[in-house]
C-alpha cells in the first residue's frame, strides 16, 4: 500500500469514492449534512491530512478496499479495526472542520475563540447558596497522627 | 511548622549569601562557562528551581533537548486544532515523533506514557489542574499499612505549596473542606459554568463533596501571563499564554536573571569526579558532543527521563546506574491510569468553555474506607470537552461502553448531543510496585543514538478496584444530575503523571533521594521531578512537583556553604 500523496491532486474518482465511504459513516440528518455534502472529500480531507499526515495511510487503505461502500467498510472494520478507526477519525476530523457543521453542532466560530469571563460570572453560577451543603458538612480530609 | 528558608524570600539574606558561598565552589575546569548549578531539563520542576536559584544569585545552566514553544504555532485557536492535537501536539512522544522526542517502548505496559520534551516540559500540555496532596498522602504506611510514608509532612511542604501557588497564578475558591484550613488560591476562581452547576446540583442531591475547580490558570491578567479567555484547549498548550506553564511563568524570568537555557541539547550522561561528586554532564547538540561543567547537578528530566539518564550514566563506581546503590532507580513507576464517564443531558451545557482545567472537582471518595475492599481512593475532575472530535471519541474509543454504534444511521443525532455532554475524569491513586519500572531499551534509540526508554507497567488489582468503584459512583452522579444516558467512556487512559522512579526516603537502602531531593549516593546530585514521589497520591502531581522543586532549590540556596561540590 502506498501512502496518499497530497502533493498531487487526487482524481475525481478517488474523491467520489471517499465521499461514498464517508457517507456510510456520516449520512447526515437532524439538520446536519452528510459527509459528502459537507465536502469532506474535497478541501476538508486535504486540511485534515495536512494537520495529521499519519492518517493518510488509513485513508489510502480505505480507498483501496474493494466492494460497495458499506461492504468495504464493514470488511475493513472486521479485519483491520485500527485502520478503520483511523479512517473514521480522519473523516470525522474533516467533517467537523466544516464551519457549517461546527455551527450546526452548537460550537461558536470556526475554532475556539476568545470568550473571557464576564464580571460576576463566577459568582452567578454559585448563587442560591449551592455550596452551602458542602461547607456545612465540614472538613472531610483524614486527620493524620502528629 | 518550620519557618520559610530565607532563600524563598526575594532579596532576603541568603540570596547574595548563597551566591557568595557558591563563588567558593571549585568546579572541574572552571571557566566562564562553568555553572554553579546545572539543571538537566527545562521543564516544570526545572523552571521553578532555575528561577529560584537565579534569583538567589547562582549561575544556572539548563540543558534542554527540545526548544522554546512559539505560541503562534500552538493549534488551539485554529480550525485544525483537534487534528493537530492528535499529531504534532499529542502528549505521547511516540505519536509526535519529533527529533527531540526520545522513543518510549510501551509494548510491555498497559498504557503508554505522556510527556512533552521542550522548554516548559509537560506543563506546556497539562490541563493546569492544581491540586495539593492531602495530609494523608504523606502517611500511607501509617494510615493504611501499604507502600511507604513520605519523609516529610503536608505541613512541611505547605509553605512551598503557598509560594509556588503565587508563582503559578493559581485560581480557585478558598475554604475547600477537603483540605486543612489555609488553602487560599491567590486568584479568584473561574466560573464553574453550566457544566459545573448542573453536576453540582446532582452532587448536592447525593450529599457528596464538590468544589469549584482549582487550576494554574490565571483569572486575572497580571502582565506576563494573560487572563484565561476560555478557549477550552489547555491540553494543547495555550495560545494566549494564559496557562501557567514554566516556559511562561518562570524560565523567562530566570533567563533575565542570568540563567542560560541551552536548547536542542540532549544530555547523554552525568559525569563524576574522582571522589564520586557530580561535576557536569556530557550532551549532544548539532551532532557534536559537548561538556557542561557544574558544581551541583539537578536532574529534572521527568519520571521517565531522569531514571533513563541515571541508568545511562552507569560507571565503574555505579555500575547499575548513577545514584542507584538501592537498585530503585527506575523502579516503582506509578502512572495514575485514569478513567472517564460521560453523560448526555437535556440542555446545551456549553461544555467547550475553558478552562480545561477542571470546572469542578470532587474528593468525596479520596480517602481510604476499608468497607470498600481496597485502600486509597481517587479524585474526580469535571472537565470541558475541547471539541467534536473529542466528544465523538466518547463513543468510538474501543474502551467505551456506550452500547451504541456511533457511525451510520443515527450518527447525526448523536453528534447533536455533543454540547450536552458532561465528563468526569477519575484519577486513582496508584501504589508503588517494583515490578512496574523504566529500563533502557536494548536496541531502540533516540535521534542521537542514545537508548530509548522502555516502560514495564501493569495496572494493579487495587488500582483497578479504585477505578471500578469510582466509575460506578460517577454514573450515579450523572443520574442524580439529570443525565438521560451515561456510560463509562474508557479506562487506562494515560495521564502524564509519571511518578516514583527515584523514591524519596530517609533510608539509603530503600530510597534514591533524601527528604530534600539529594541523592543518597552523590552529595551534589539532586532530583526534583516527579521521580521522587514516595507514593503517587491521587491528585494531579504538578502542585507537588513544583513545591518539592521549590523546597530543594531553597535548600540548595540556604545550605550552599555546607554543600559538597566536585573537586
Amino acid at each position: 500500500m502506498t501512502a496518499l500523496d497530497l502533493s498531487t491532486e487526487p482524481g475525481d474518482a478517488s474523491r467520489a469514492r471517499l465521499a461514498a465511504l464517508a457517507d456510510v459513516l456520516i449520512p447526515g440528518g437532524s439538520g446536519l449534512p452528510s459527509a459528502g455534502d459537507a465536502d469532506v472529500a474535497g478541501q476538508w480531507i486535504n486540511r485534515a491530512l495536512t494537520a495529521n499526515p499519519d492518517l493518510a495511510s488509513a485513508v489510502a487503505h480505505a480507498l483501496a478496499s474493494p466492494g460497495a461502500p458499506e461492504e468495504a467498510l464493514r470488511d475493513l472494520r472486521l479485519r483491520q479495526r485500527d485502520v478503520f478507526e483511523r479512517f473514521a477519525f480522519a473523516v470525522a476530523g474533516a467533517y467537523f472542520m466544516n464551519p457549517a457543521v461546527r455551527a450546526a453542532l452548537g460550537y461558536p466560530g470556526i475554532a475556539p475563540r476568545r470568550l473571557p469571563a464576564a464580571e460576576g460570572e463566577a459568582e452567578y453560577y454559585l448563587e442560591d447558596e449551592i455550596l452551602a451543603p458542602v461547607v456545612d458538612r465540614g472538613h472531610i480530609y483524614r486527620r493524620v497522627p502528629a | 511548622m518550620p519557618g520559610l528558608p530565607g532563600g524563598l524570600l526575594r532579596g532576603g539574606l541568603p540570596l547574595r549569601e548563597g551566591r557568595e558561598a557558591a563563588g567558593k565552589w571549585v568546579g572541574v575546569g572552571s571557566t566562564n562557562d562553568h555553572a554553579d548549578v546545572l539543571i538537566v531539563g527545562a521543564g516544570t520542576s526545572a523552571g521553578v528551581a532555575a528561577r529560584h536559584l537565579a534569583e538567589a544569585g547562582f549561575k544556572v545552566v539548563c540543558l534542554e533537548q527540545g526548544a522554546w514553544v512559539d505560541p503562534g504555532n500552538l493549534p488551539g485557536n485554529k480550525p485544525e486544532y483537534e487534528l493537530a492535537g492528535s499529531k504534532n501536539w499529542h502528549p505521547d512522544p511516540n505519536v509526535r515523533g519529533r527529533r527531540e522526542d526520545y522513543p518510549v517502548d510501551h509494548s510491555e505496559s498497559d498504557l503508554p506514557v505522556w510527556m512533552y520534551n521542550g522548554v516548559g516540559g509537560s506543563s506546556v500540555l497539562y490541563g493546569g489542574i492544581w491540586a495539593r496532596a492531602l495530609p494523608s498522602d504523606f502517611r500511607v504506611r501509617t494510615l493504611d499499612g501499604v507502600a511507604d510514608d513520605w519523609p516529610l509532612t503536608y505541613e512541611e511542604l505547605l509553605p512551598y505549596y503557598q509560594a509556588v501557588e503565587r508563582e503559578m497564578a493559581v485560581s480557585g475558591l478558598a475554604g475547600n473542606p477537603a483540605y486543612p484550613p489555609g488553602f487560599e488560591p491567590p486568584q479568584p476562581a473561574a466560573p464553574i459554568h453550566r457544566t459545573g452547576r448542573t453536576m453540582a446540583e446532582g452532587m448536592n442531591r447525593l450529599g457528596w463533596h464538590w468544589w469549584p475547580g482549582t487550576n494554574a490558570i490565571p483569572t486575572v491578567n497580571r502582565g506576563k501571563e494573560g487572563q484565561c479567555v476560555r478557549y477550552g484547549i489547555c491540553r494543547m498548550g495555550c495560545p494566549e499564554g494564559a496557562k501557567s506553564s514554566t516556559d511562561v511563568t518562570h524560565l523567562p524570568d530566570a533567563v533575565t536573571l542570568g540563567a542560560k537555557v541551552i536548547t536542542r541539547a540532549r544530555v547523554a550522561r552525568v559525569t563524576l569526579d574522582e571522589r564520586g561528586r557530580a561535576n557536569g554532564a556530557v550532551y549532544l547538540r548539532d551532532g557534536r558532543e559537548h561538556f557542561q561543567s557544574a558544581s551541583v547537578v539537578i536532574m529534572a528530566a521527568g519520571g521517565i527521563g531522569s531514571p533513563r539518564l541515571l541508568l545511562m550514566s552507569a560507571s565503574g563506581r555505579f555500575p547499575a546506574g548513577l545514584a542507584n546503590s538501592s537498585g530503585l532507580v527506575g523502579k516503582r513507576l506509578m502512572l495514575h491510569p485514569y478513567a472517564a464517564s460521560v453523560g448526555i443531558y437535556e440542555d446545551d451545557l456549553e461544555n467547550w468553555l475553558g478552562p480545561a482545567g477542571e470546572h469542578i472537582g470532587s474528593m468525596q471518595f479520596y480517602e481510604s474506607d476499608p468497607s470498600r475492599g481496597f485502600v486509597r481512593g481517587a479524585k474526580w475532575s469535571l472537565l470541558p470537552i475541547a471539541g467534536p472530535l473529542e466528544a465523538a471519541e466518547k463513543w468510538t474509543d474501543p474502551r467505551s461502553l456506550s452500547g451504541e454504534e456511533f457511525w451510520g444511521q443515527g450518527s447525526a443525532a448523536r453528534m447533536k448531543s455533543f454540547v450536552r455532554m458532561l465528563q468526569w475524569h477519575v484519577v486513582p491513586e496508584d501504589l508503588p510496585e517494583e515490578t512496574n519500572f523504566v529500563s533502557l531499551h536494548p536496541s531502540l534509540t533516540d535521534s542521537d543514538g542514545l537508548p530509548a526508554a522502555k516502560v514495564h507497567y501493569r495496572v494493579s488489582d487495587n488500582t483497578r478496584q479504585i477505578v471500578d468503584f469510582n466509575l460506578a459512583r460517577t454514573l450515579e452522579a450523572h443520574e442524580a444530575a439529570g443525565a438521560k444516558k451515561a456510560w463509562v467512556a474508557g479506562r487506562n487512559f494515560m495521564t502524564g503523571h509519571n511518578t516514583g522512579t527515584a523514591k524519596m526516603g530517609d533510608d539509603p537502602a530503600t530510597s534514591v533521594v533524601d527528604r530534600f531531593g539529594r541523592t543518597h549516593d552523590v552529595p551534589n546530585l539532586y532530583i526534583i521531578d516527579a521521580s521522587v514521589f514516595t507514593t503517587s497520591t491521587a491528585v494531579n502531581p504538578t502542585a507537588t512537583i513544583c513545591a518539592l522543586a521549590k523546597r530543594t532549590a531553597s535548600y540548595i540556596a540556604s545550605n550552599a556553604r555546607e554543600q559538597e561540590v566536585a573537586a
